[in-house]
């Protein structure tokens, strides 16, 4: 009996969760759907053709997009790591303090930030450049990696790490062959988060990019408030697809990598990813 | 802050600590080496011959921001417009989707840091144009300088001298023309109405089946003051005083009747669609008999992609309908005037207007005087084939409404939600 009601809800689940992106698929191709019928009257290929068509901006900006998030990804992870480790591990006064003002801006409105920045960085001559793109999405991610990296390292701990030094093996060592190794299921869950967050930013690129730097969702946006719903659910289906591909991308590397380089990644891998 | 600051320096290396500082040291340079080195002579535009400007601007970059939101126009200025004026004049011409509230906002922060800004040419009419011109976003008065101005464009037209009520004085150069229209499918409405009593009577027959994007949704604003010059005329609120009270009561029959058509809207009018795109979306999937556009060729661009069935057809007025211009204006901080010159002056070509009018591409009616055109200019003109259910430009230029003043604009907007929007 619960057994089956669960089934039902896992299929409701699903359902509500692939609906949706199969009428995305179905708009980025219907040419027109009048109101009582179930399929559509007339198909058309007129989005997809102009994103895909030879010299088109929306490859361009894709391939901006995608460098813009992979760079975000590496800096956020950079900092994330060490912040969530000294969150996690160490203590220190003020750190609960701390651990609520890195989530700020999960709470403080991106616009808020993104105008009071804009200012500071046109000083610094960051506006309108692919740098100060970069910079500001990792305002947004912060929290993210902070977060997950706080719990992965309250819960791996840092014995491992200690039986490392005490055998003898120097911090970079240690970092590279334990640390690492351990903390690599929440890389990959941080880093897909991260990626997808920076890869969807709209107001904070176009405010500090200003134009010059045209992401994906720089021009997917105008179509979703023009409401030409062909383009819109094209160019949204391109956008979910690369998503995904990146994220699968990233995930196999990082496996790959890491199951091959250390013996103790594998151990950890398979107990923490069932 | 400072106890952890203390505690954590204390924990630290002297090595570690004077690497730190150094590295804070190092950034704040970078930091302020990007600061630096940013100012440059402006050249004088107004002394130098069109052939100086032209040489000045050529191989140089253009960057034009506008909104983005019609496939038809990205790639008509991404195709046709861009490959001609890297053909002619060697200069590469980047489109930029953006809201002109959002490029008005970059420009205003661009101004408060006086910083260099990226654009060289904004798509801007009416009260973005007033807001930009009041708040010196803008360069000019540049239209004089442009060959093609002088030569084509009648120069004291209403429309090239105005904007929305308010002087254009050189600082934004027309662009295209538009008109607003009624769009019905005639196989469903054979006799589409051409007055307000015929709209009223018509929702009467149809409940439900007829709406419009509330004010102050840009098209929906058309539609009313519309319906308002239909009932009251439109000489008077030319130069009506931007009075709430003087506009209440000139529009009070107008509000009656918008109250009377009320309860036959769709959902009784207790609510609207949010935008023109609901509206043109709800029209294309036979929710509602009408969708209107202050586009007079938007009907064949959405028949030949397929939105619209074949059979509508755009309805004006019979006493006429609201039309206005659009222009192009430069910023008052353009990196690239030189090339922004060039480019606007090859926009008020023939060959590019006709390109534009042509329905294929965009369907926007020229700015160009034909009185003013050579003959075979006027050739190109009359080779461009019409949309189908779209109106000749002559039927609609003797049809056309001017707008109202700018500042009366929002006021005639609230007035309407505060008589229909409870």
């Amino acid at each position: 009996m619960e057994r089956s009601l669960s089934r039902i809800l896992l299929i409701i689940l699903s359902l509500s969760l692939i609906l949706p992106l199969l009428m995305i698929l179905m708009w980025s191709v219907t040419v027109s759907w009048p109101f009582p019928e179930i399929f559509p009257r007339e198909l058309g290929l007129r989005g997809l053709r102009t994103i895909f068509q030879p010299g088109s901006r929306a490859l361009d900006s894709l391939i901006t997009s995608i460098r813009i998030s992979v760079f975000v990804t590496i800096l956020t992870l950079a900092i994330t790591i060490p912040g969530g480790k000294a969150l996690g591990l160490y203590e220190f006064p003020g750190k609960g303090f701390i651990k609520i003002i890195v989530l700020a801006p999960l709470i403080v409105s991106p616009v808020a930030i993104g105008m009071g920045i804009h200012g500071t960085f046109i000083r610094l001559g960051l506006t309108n450049t692919e740098l100060g793109v970069i910079l500001i999405h990792i305002v947004p991610v912060i929290p993210y990696g902070i977060r997950i990296f706080t719990n992965i390292f309250e819960l791996v701990g840092d014995q491992l790490e200690e039986q490392g030094k005490v055998l003898g093996a120097g911090s970079f060592q240690t970092f590279m062959h334990i640390t690492l190794p351990t903390i690599m299921p929440g890389i990959i869950s941080a880093g897909s988060m991260i990626f997808i967050i920076s890869f969807s930013q709209y107001f904070l690129t176009f405010l500090i990019g200003g134009g010059s730097v045209q992401t994906f969702p720089l021009l997917m946006v105008p179509y979703i408030q023009s409401g030409d719903r062909m383009m819109a659910a094209s160019y949204s289906l391109v956008f979910i697809v690369v998503a995904l591909l990146a994220l699968l991308g990233i995930e196999k590397m990082l496996r790959l990598y890491y199951s091959k380089n250390s013996g103790i990644a594998g151990v950890f891998y398979t107990k923490n990813s069932d | 802050m400072s106890i952890i600051w203390d505690n954590a320096m204390k924990k630290m290396s002297s090595t570690k600590k004077t690497l730190l500082i150094g590295m804070i040291l190092l950034m704040t340079m970078f930091l302020f080496m990007a600061c630096a080195g940013e100012e440059e002579e402006t050249l004088d535009l107004e002394t130098m011959t069109w052939e100086e400007i032209l040489e000045e601007a050529e191989g140089s970059e253009v960057r034009f921001y506008g909104w983005g939101g019609d496939q038809a126009i990205n790639d008509w200025m991404n195709g046709f417009v861009a490959e001609q004026m890297m053909e002619k004049y060697d200069i590469t011409l980047e489109w930029v989707p953006m809201n002109i509230d959002e490029i008005l906002n970059k420009l205003q922060g661009e101004k408060q840091a006086a910083a260099r800004g990226t654009a060289d040419m904004i798509w801007i009419n009416g009260e973005n144009f007033f807001t930009a011109k009041s708040n010196d976003l803008l360069y000019g008065p540049f239209t004089e300088m442009l060959p093609n101005f002088n030569n084509y464009v009648n120069s004291e037209d209403v429309e090239v001298k105005y904007d929305f009520g308010y002087p254009t004085e050189g600082y934004e150069a027309p662009f295209g023309k538009t008109q607003f229209v009624m769009i019905y499918d005639q196989e469903q409405t054979p006799n589409p109405p051409t007055n307000h009593e015929a709209l009223l009577s018509y929702a009467k027959a149809h409940p439900g089946e007829i709406t419009f994007p509330a004010p102050p949704d840009f098209t929906g604003s058309v539609f009313v003051r519309n319906i308002i010059y239909d009932i009251v005329g439109h000489e008077q609120f030319l130069d009506m005083e931007a009075e709430k009270e003087v506009v209440r009561e000139a529009i009070a029959p107008a509000m009656e009747y918008f109250k009377e058509l009320k309860p036959y809207l769709w959902r009784e009018g207790e609510t609207y669609p949010a935008t023109l795109a609901q509206l043109e979306n709800m029209y294309a999937d036979g929710e509602v008999r009408m969708v209107m556009a202050y586009n007079s060729n938007l009907v064949s661009q959405r028949i030949s992609s397929g939105m619209f069935p074949e059979t509508s057809t755009s309805v004006i007025f019979d006493k006429g309908t609201v039309g206005n211009g659009h222009f192009i204006g430069v910023p008052f901080n353009s990196y690239n005037r030189v090339g922004a010159l060039v480019v606007i002056n090859e926009i008020l070509s023939p060959e590019v207007q006709a390109s534009k009018y042509n329905p294929d591409n965009w369907g926007d009616l020229p700015v160009l005087d034909n009185d003013k055109l050579r003959e075979e200019d006027r050739e190109i003109f009359e080779r461009v084939e019409l949309g189908e259910g779209a109106l000749p430009q002559d039927v609609l230029l003797e049809n056309r409404l001017p707008e109202v003043p700018a500042p009366l604009v929002p006021i005639i907007d609230q007035i309407w939600m505060e008589n229909l929007l409870d």
